[in-house]
């Protein structure tokens, strides 16, 4: 959530468009949330953009009790439409994209301590904006065959020790099979789930066929990408 | 009908006591029962009484400016507002609408007793309204919105629902 960057006509159009048929930030009385959004705003919204100025002037009347107005003054991107991120302070408004325009047209003054200053949080801004990114995670659906060495081996043991294993972004199914391969030999049939970046197969294998007691071998049955 | 309506004003201006109302005339007008004299006759004129008995002249409106509005609006109510044509009652929306673009309450900066009444009478035409008619008087219908939702105000009528989402998105100032 958030409006863009409410200093600028960006932002402040978002705004706009929100209070077209609200009367406050959030709900129906006036709120810490106004308080939060009125204080970023630089001034007065201009006579085109009438809703946002309706707000304003509505809650520029609430200035002498703006302290007891209920609720919680929380971060700009709490408030406001969803999906659109909250920039304010960062420089310029984000588009829809998700990158800040590092070097973008400077709307701000001189240079010297201000342009630093302006800079870091930009990078900053990009920087939380890049961490937030990866929500989706690559993750892939892995079906492994576990063999044993013969018939006699306790199947319930073995798949005991493979679930033990624990690996970060390792997640075993909870639901595992035994089929038989022939001459009484069953194999464990057991899924599991892996984010790609953090675990392969080949450590898989490896760290399955470490119970040589009860593992043979390792095949992977079947791996697909979720 | 404006029985239930001053029932309701009754319990948003927090008066304990439910007063005795009868009707008169066939248009209905609501009359004021008192145990002194005769009864009060007309909407405005009781519900104007009654927030003086309930002791909250600010609903009036604070200032003579405010207080002209309150009244303007009032007088609206019973002359414009009941009892319209169908005709009328596209003008008197794009009216409010007009009105209402820079405006939260009727009044001033804070609920009056014109916002309530306004709301009472306004409520079955907005209940018949289209979607895009809501959208095309943007400003009345966050107006009769946010009334709705004000503590006791809708005490007798259904909530009429509004599309947040704005599915026209032409049509702004």
């Amino acid at each position: 959530m958030g409006f863009g960057d409410l200093k600028s006509p960006t932002g402040l159009k978002v705004l706009n468009d929100f209070l077209a048929d609200k009367s406050y930030i959030e709900g129906y009385v006036p709120s810490q949330a106004d308080v939060a959004v009125f204080d970023a705003i630089s001034g007065a919204p201009s006579a085109d953009l009438c809703h946002a100025l309706r707000w304003y002037n509505h809650i520029k009347s609430f200035q002498k009790v703006k302290a007891s107005l209920p609720g919680l003054k929380k971060a700009l991107g709490h408030y406001g439409p969803a999906g659109v991120e909250d920039t304010t302070g960062g420089g310029d408004a984000a588009d829809d994209d998700d990158d800040i325009d590092l070097f973008g047209s400077d709307e701000e003054e001189e240079e010297s301590e201000e342009a630093k200053r302006l800079n870091e949080e930009r990078v900053a801004a990009y920087n939380a904006k890049k961490s937030k990114k990866p929500t989706l995670i690559a993750k892939s659906s892995i079906l492994l065959d576990v063999k044993p060495w013969d018939d006699e081996t306790d199947m319930v043991k073995m798949e005991e020790c493979v679930r033990t294993i624990q690996m970060d972004g390792l997640i075993w199914a909870q639901a595992s099979k035994l089929v038989p391969v022939g001459y009484g030999i069953k194999k464990l049939q057991i899924g599991c789930v892996v984010e790609d970046d953090k675990v392969g197969t080949d450590q898989l294998e490896e760290a399955i066929t470490a119970f040589e007691d009860y593992v043979q071998s390792v095949d992977v049955a079947a791996f697909n990408k979720i | 009908m404006a029985l239930k309506e001053l029932s309701s004003l009754e319990k948003f201006l927090g008066l304990k006591k439910p007063n005795k109302y009868s009707t008169q005339g066939d248009r209905k007008v609501p009359v004021l029962q008192s145990n002194s004299g005769p009864g009060l006759v007309g909407l405005v004129t009781i519900a104007t009484h009654l927030t003086q008995e309930a002791k909250k002249p600010d609903l009036l409106g604070s200032s003579a400016e405010e207080r002209a509005v309150v009244q303007q609006w009032l007088e609206y109510r019973v002359t414009r507002l009941d009892g319209c044509a169908k005709e009328d009652i596209r003008t008197i929306l794009k009216d409010l609408n007009t009105y209402l673009e820079d405006k939260v309450y009727l009044a001033g900066n804070h609920i009056s007793i014109a916002d309530p009444l306004m709301y009472y009478g306004l409520h079955h035409i907005i209940m018949d309204l289209a979607v895009h008619e809501k959208e095309k008087y943007l400003n009345v219908t966050r107006w009769f919105d946010h009334m709705q939702h004000y503590p006791i105000v809708r005490h007798h009528l259904p909530p009429v629902a509004v599309l947040r989402n704005r599915v026209y998105t032409s049509g702004h100032h």
